[in-house]
């Protein structure tokens, strides 16, 4: 069996007094499409945040492709071959689409002096091009990545989770304010990168019909530990997972 | 005509320095969210650098250029963020403010006690010699200091748009939490930042110090009309900081020339009310939201 793509063992941390995660566990394969949901402070942003290097777990690891990044900072973890969207928007706004996403690539080779003196786009442009007309943005290429709608700056931020030819990629709520069209656009388009490159992607929602149609296999949280687990169609059906949304 | 394009190219001249101390103000804005008020000072000190290079330890002008350009780097630059900057931005924004304010003072304050309350001859570094621009006689002084600074924005322009740090150093004051983690060493972006704000009031220094003799309290001034260029072109954007130095130059001597030279000195402040009043983001600036 080959080695998983992402490893999560007995995660375990608290804020004061409550236990926001118990003891997660869970390993997702290459090319899966893993959902992480659950009702609000069931503890998978915490999680999420964990795996990421931005919060330090008191007890578990993670590792990557079989490496231990626990406690790795984000910007290490990224130069390691793991992509993320944000919750929040990232673009940079006073720049252009092209160079968001060459910046969300460049940083990940040269020297100091290449950066200085070695060539602007840092050879990176034919990449971003690729992502852009991907992600069905080339005549926002030159475009203020400010002045873009929030759905597109979506899409924008989802191009710069793939310039550093991740391995895997964690989505933070990619459909949070997304119109449908756009929303349609966008789980098209990931799917299509997964079916191309394999990527490996674990994905936090809240809107179920995207997560239901995007994801392969899901896992639900609730009060900080793992409830159910498994295909869509199976979580769709488990009772404890209606329980727990429906605070039964 | 001739003497119109006369009072305008002098007046570029003026401004296009007060443009590169008007950037200053950007760039510390843009890397720490704050107003450096001994920005002023900044562009007195750098002088007083040179004439030390010259008359202390017997250096020629140019080298003692260099040495001048090498100690404000490193005491108005490095010196200035790790001891005044980082201890403080903690603390607020408008903490830190006062705290420049204090180091103006500071800084003025010791140049005249440890060096001079009179004012210095400062050794011109080209010729004073007239010439003459389609009809309008202009210094050769005047023509350098247009040139000179004008250049040093395009190159400044090309840095933070064509290279790869540049392009970091604008994720850095855009988005800096995304910044570093896509991998862009965010400090450094800053130190960069106060490192080209003390070599451009540096330079502004050497340019404008043979005009106006090193004195200690020139900072008080240039410090105001710098701060009021920047508003008025924009203060959160470099080409608003160029606009409003040039234009604050030009409209000066406009002034002193076609209308009243008496009141000059009151010009960039009616620029200020009517800028604030009518457009408060500045002529190139745009709006930015804040949380409160």
């Amino acid at each position: 069996m080959s080695v998983p793509v992402l490893s999560v063992r007995n995660i375990e941390k608290s804020f004061g007094g409550i236990r926001a995660v118990r003891g997660v566990t869970f390993e997702v394969r290459k090319g899966e499409i893993l959902g992480l949901i659950g009702p609000n402070g069931s503890g998978k942003s915490t999680l999420f945040n964990c795996i990421l290097g931005q919060l330090r777990p008191e007890a578990g690891e993670v590792e990557v492709n079989g490496q231990n990044v626990s406690g790795m900072r984000a910007s290490d973890l990224n130069r390691l071959g793991v992509g993320r969207t944000f919750q929040q928007l990232s673009v940079f706004p006073k720049m252009t689409v092209l160079d968001n996403i060459i910046l969300a690539g460049q940083e990940h080779h040269g020297t100091m002096l290449s950066r200085l003196f070695g060539p602007g786009d840092a050879g990176l442009t034919n990449e971003a091009e690729r992502l852009i007309s991907f992600f069905r943005l080339t005549h926002l290429r030159d475009t203020l990545a400010g002045s873009l709608s929030y759905g597109q700056q979506k899409l924008v931020d989802a191009a710069m989770a793939f310039m550093a030819g991740p391995s895997l990629v964690l989505l933070d709520e990619p459909a949070g304010g997304v119109n449908l069209t756009m929303l349609a656009n966008l789980k098209e388009r990931l799917t299509a990168y997964n079916a191309e490159h394999g990527t490996t992607f674990v994905v936090i929602e809240h809107n179920m019909e995207f997560v239901m149609s995007l994801c392969t296999r899901i896992i639900v949280l609730a009060e900080g530990g793992i409830i159910a687990e498994g295909k869509p169609e199976e979580i769709r059906a488990n009772q404890s997972v209606i329980d727990a949304y429906l605070g039964g | 005509m001739s003497q119109f394009l006369q009072v305008l190219l002098s007046g570029l001249a003026t401004g296009s320095i007060y443009a590169l101390v008007a950037i200053g103000f950007t760039l510390v804005w843009q890397a720490a969210q704050t107003v450096n008020f001994a920005q002023g000072e900044f562009v007195m000190l750098p002088a007083f650098f040179v004439l030390i290079g010259m008359s202390v330890f017997g250096m020629p002008l140019w080298i003692a250029l260099i040495f001048g350009l090498a100690i404000s780097i490193v005491v108005l630059g490095v010196l200035f963020k790790k001891m005044i900057v980082e201890p403080i931005l903690p603390h607020g924004g408008i903490t830190l403010i006062i705290a420049t304010m204090a180091l103006g003072i500071l800084l003025k304050e010791s140049v005249k006690e440890f060096y001079s309350a009179e004012a210095q001859p400062f050794p011109s570094l080209f010729p004073g010699d007239p010439i003459n621009v389609f009809g309008a006689v202009l210094s050769l002084q005047d023509v350098f200091n247009l040139v000179i600074s004008l250049g040093i924005v395009v190159l400044l322009t090309l840095f933070l748009n064509r290279t790869r740090t540049g392009r970091c150093m604008q994720a850095t004051a855009q988005n800096p939490a995304v910044a570093e983690i896509l991998g862009v060493n965010v400090k450094r972006m800053i130190l960069y930042t106060f490192l080209i704000n003390a070599a451009l009031a540096a330079l502004a220094s050497f340019l404008i110090t043979p005009v106006y003799l090193a004195k200690f309290s020139n900072g008080e001034t240039l410090g105001l009309i710098a701060f009021i260029a920047a508003i008025v072109g924009g203060f959160n954007q470099i080409r608003g900081a160029i606009a409003g130095g040039l234009l604050i130059g030009v409209l000066d001597n406009l002034t002193a020339a076609y209308v009243t030279a008496q009141y000059r000195a009151a010009l960039p402040l009616v620029l200020l009310i009517v800028i604030i009043l009518v457009r408060p983001q500045g002529i190139l600036g745009t709006s930015e939201g804040r949380t409160v």
